[in-house]
């Protein structure tokens, strides 16, 4: 088994990971310094457990967990986390780099998918996992999460036509 | 044919803003700091199957579910003359410094695996395991030979840690 701790050039592996782990992680924690944390909380959780860096399922499943562990830690940051879901500019931060009014657009119609659509989006979409993948680090069936990555793009084509 | 294939292309387009500069330093420090702490925790073996103690197992299984056949079958013999004899011969088993305990059998007839699940506290996710049984106890009365069985369903919830192999 490759190992996390033992792996020669983890830095790569993490330097090719982690924009899209923190873009996951984002999902929960608005902040970039918060979703930061989750990532470098999950990974060295990875670590502690001898986890092999292939299996993406499993380190998505452990940015997860982090991301609502450190919700349920902080009862405050939940409810502040829920108020800014609620209000119309759900991302405080940008999430994607250099946007043009078309992308922008995109990136808004993308914030405001439904969050069991948008994680699967996310999962797929920037950071390359298969449905099979997907379904694993979510507890879903594989029908579910081909599901959601459709109905999340049909609603994204509804709102968004390209330029 | 996929209609989604230019919203997917637009999608990709987006790249995800960079994470910063001290994350990648801030981690090497904890997987440090981890390194330390962990070289001095001994890890518990991380599951794996031996085939080998699997194979004795279930032809132990094998071998006491068919001696427990044969003990129904005395059992049945039997059976209208405890009936006839002691009427509350339940409570009385219990009382009773002649009966012996003869047997356990457990037999597992539903095992389902209902997936993936995060408990409170813990450092990753395991797996929860739902298993029905049925469990049959035996006495057996020294002088007289006679035998009582008590049988009944179970249901055991177990999580399982994914340990990733």
């Amino acid at each position: 088994m490759e190992n996390v701790a033992t792996h020669e050039d983890w830095k790569v592996c993490f330097s090719e990971l982690a924009p899209g782990l923190v873009l996951f992680a984002r999902q929960w924690v608005r902040s970039p310094a918060d979703a930061e944390d989750v990532v470098q909380d999950a990974f060295v959780r990875f670590w502690r457990r001898n986890l092999s860096i292939k299996n993406r399922a499993l380190l998505y499943a452990a940015v997860r967990s982090a991301a609502l562990d450190l919700i349920r830690r902080d009862n405050r940051r939940a409810r502040r986390e829920v108020e800014v879901f609620g209000e119309a500019e759900r991302s405080v931060q940008p999430q994607f780099e250099q946007l043009d009014d078309s992308q922008g657009q995109l990136v808004a119609a993308l914030d405001h998918l439904p969050r069991d659509q948008r994680e699967v989006l996310v999962m797929k979409i920037w950071n390359e996992l298969t449905f099979a993948e997907i379904a694993e680090a979510l507890g879903i069936s594989q029908n579910t999460a081909a599901s959601r990555y459709r109905y999340g793009l049909a609603a994204l084509k509804k709102t968004f036509q390209p330029q | 044919m996929n209609d989604f294939t230019e919203l997917e292309s637009e999608l990709k387009k987006l790249r995800p803003v960079r994470h910063s500069a001290e994350l990648m330093s801030r981690v090497e420090g904890a997987l440090a700091d981890a390194g330390e702490s962990t070289a001095k925790i001994i890890r518990p073996q991380h599951f794996r199957i031996n085939w080998l103690g699997l194979g004795l197992g279930l032809a132990a299984a094998a071998t006491f579910l068919i001696f427990a056949r044969v003990d129904f079958r005395l059992t049945d013999k039997t059976k209208q003359t405890i009936a006839s004899a002691t009427p509350s011969l339940q409570q009385k088993a219990a009382a009773l410094p002649n009966y012996q305990a003869t047997g356990l059998t457990q037999v597992v007839y539903s095992k389902r695996d209902e997936g993936l699940v995060f408990p409170p506290g813990a450092e990753g996710p395991s797996r929860r395991v739902r298993t029905a049984k049925r469990e049959t106890l035996r006495w057996r009365d020294r002088q007289s030979g006679a035998q009582l069985a008590v049988s009944y369903p179970t249901e055991e919830v177990s999580l399982i840690p994914v340990s990733g192999q």
